[in-house]
């Protein structure tokens, strides 16, 4: 039992699985009637957006480079599935193209990216946003307020509709099967040399021509990663609410992206999934019913006080913690009469 | 068999506007050789190695470096294929990863070195997770030859200064380099970690068979180290020779202490 616990303790790789299977429970909990199933939807939107963060991590965390954008490529996930669906296309082939287009964006904005840095790189990726954003609400093809998608077939076999309970726990379970893996591919790219490249051109760009990093090619997969994540995030959004909405996708979603990335601590994965947790989850799920409308202002004072705290991360909440327990463990063994190791 | 020419650096001029802050430089770098660049603040030592490093292209002149069919002119490498040639450098102002452990940090030097690329990475293939081990392995040899392997696993930002140098030298020597290229290497040391600075570069060119060219303000060091010394001001060559005979030189002397009238 030890040695099991110890080879999780050991592999994050693991205990994102395992915080996956704990996340399911909130696909069965609803049919059970134990939580309501609006419940489920919060958790929906905190997957969605904890992917989003996890790419925007990858940017803002070990890149050192900023979008404000991030809400458009959302937007091009769930308009994107929709647009090629409604053409008669399978949900596949939809996603593959989806994924393609937003690449293609992304790699765009990492040319552009090569050219200005800091404050002109979030002014011209702002721009991006809003441009796309216009897009949306202006081209006919994506039906001025939405587009509504239906009920997704996978894979050809099973058709999945949310106005179904059963089905609808089912498509959260696909939901929390992608954030386990964007979790994965996440932490494997930040544990490989694409990772120590990318934070070597975040700290010092001569230094890492110097090594051999070249800057052209690690700002592209910086940006188009970070695209892809965001884009992932739109596509689950399209899959959960079988609906793809235009005027969501704006600047204020996207900085509150960003708001999610910095709370929940730079650089750390579960920090990702807490940070969405406090912005966007807490008042949702707690803070509306017990305070009703006035939430909006507390879930606010909350995260200031959170970054007072904890300016690199609420993740660091967890060592606090630890040294609490050591603490306790240390009264205890104070009172039996053991002094304390070292 | 003597050593052959390892760099050769002809007439290279470097303007920066009205300014001209390497004037016709040339001199030469043997193979294994311990060669110091010296000269007072603002002499354009920095300048040359940036240009040799390819930080600066838009240089008159030919920087030549051996390859193994002949002489390669570095102006032709983009500034990311330095690194393939054999040179690597350090820097002024320690450049590290600080929120990266040591060992990461010293595996940045291997990045030229590792073929898997971004979707090897992400399914972690046997053939990605291969070449990280093997590598990893030689940085941890890296690591036990500068005595700093304890620290593997601790974050750059929370060593001394001195042990940061280490860490930076380190880096440099996962890149099988041929020439090393040290930017003011003892500044900001204490005597004895200058010492023992010195007695390492003796045994990094024992066991990696690299020249090296460094730029250091402390004589002492420079003197006791190099076997042939280059000084220059304000961008022009003013001798190269060995470091008795460097000390010995009136222009040298002039350069650093002025002239003497009388």
């Amino acid at each position: 039992m030890t040695s099991w616990l110890k080879k999780i303790q050991q592999s994050p790789r693991l205990q994102f699985i395992l915080f996956g299977v704990l996340l399911s429970s909130m696909a069965i909990l609803p049919l059970l009637g134990v939580v309501r199933s609006s419940t489920m939807s919060i958790y929906a939107y905190i997957i969605i957006y904890t992917v989003v963060a996890l790419g925007l991590n990858l940017l803002l965390g070990f890149s050192g480079l900023i979008s404000l954008g991030t809400a458009g490529f959302m937007g091009a996930g769930a308009l994107g599935i929709g647009v090629f669906m409604n053409m008669g296309l399978p949900f596949e082939l939809a996603v593959v193209l989806t994924l393609l287009v937003s690449a293609m964006i992304g790699a765009f904005i990492g040319l552009f990216s090569l050219r200005v840095n800091s404050i002109y790189l979030a002014i011209a990726t702002l721009f991006v946003g809003e441009i796309l954003r216009q897009i949306y609400s202006q081209v006919a093809i994506f039906g001025g307020e939405g587009i509504n998608i239906g009920p997704v077939r996978f894979f050809g076999l099973i058709e999945l509709n949310r106005s179904l309970r059963p089905e609808r726990s089912l498509i959260f379970l696909i939901l929390v099967i992608v954030l386990v893996v964007m979790m994965i591919v996440a932490y494997n790219i930040v544990k490989s040399s694409t990772g120590r490249a990318l934070m070597a051109m975040s700290r010092s760009e001569n230094a890492a021509q110097a090594m051999g990093v070249s800057i052209l090619k690690y700002r592209l997969t910086a940006f188009i990663t970070a695209t892809l994540f965001a884009t992932i995030g739109g596509i689950l959004y399209g899959i959960y609410f079988q609906d793809a909405p235009t005027r969501q996708w704006d600047l204020n979603l996207s900085l509150f992206l960003i708001a999610m990335v910095v709370v929940g601590g730079i650089k750390s994965f579960f920090g990702m999934f807490l940070g969405v947790f406090i912005v966007h989850g807490l008042s949702d799920l707690f803070l509306k019913d017990w305070l009703g409308d006035v939430s909006f202002i507390f879930s606010g004072v909350l995260i200031i006080v959170v970054i007072l705290f904890y300016p690199y991360g609420t993740v660091h909440i967890w060592v606090d913690f630890k040294r609490f327990l050591k603490y306790i463990k240390s009264k205890i063994d104070k009172r039996k009469g053991v002094t304390p190791r070292g | 068999m003597a050593n052959q020419t390892l760099l050769k650096i002809e007439d290279v001029t470097m303007r920066f506007g009205g300014l001209i802050a390497v004037n016709k430089l040339s001199f030469d770098i043997k193979e294994k050789e311990i060669v110091g660049l010296i000269g007072p603040n603002g002499a354009g030592k920095t300048t040359v190695f940036n240009c040799i490093t390819q930080f600066y292209k838009d240089y008159e002149g030919k920087i030549l470096f051996k390859s193994t069919d002949g002489y390669t002119d570095l102006k032709e490498k983009k500034i990311t294929e330095i690194i393939d040639q054999g040179i690597v450098r350090t820097f002024q102002n320690v450049e590290l990863v600080k929120d990266l452990s040591v060992l990461d940090n010293v595996l940045i030097g291997a990045h030229n070195q590792f073929k898997s690329q971004i979707f090897s990475h992400i399914l972690r293939t046997k053939k990605a997770k291969i070449e990280e081990e093997t590598l990893r392995k030689k940085a941890m040899a890296v690591l036990e030859f500068m005595d700093i392997a304890h620290l593997k696993d601790l974050y750059v930002g929370v060593q001394p200064y001195g042990i940061q140098k280490k860490i930076e030298i380190a880096r440099t020597l996962m890149s099988n380099p041929k020439l090393i290229i040290l930017d003011e290497p003892a500044a900001g040391l204490n005597d004895s970690e200058t010492d023992e600075l010195e007695a390492l570069i003796y045994k990094i060119k024992d066991k990696y068979n690299a020249a090296i060219l460094l730029i250091e303000h402390d004589m002492g060091f420079v003197m006791n180290i190099c076997e042939r010394v280059c000084a220059i001001n304000f961008g022009k060559f003013i001798a190269m020779d060995s470091p008795k005979k460097i000390q010995k030189h009136k222009e040298v002397q002039e350069a650093y202490l002025g002239k003497d009238d009388a």
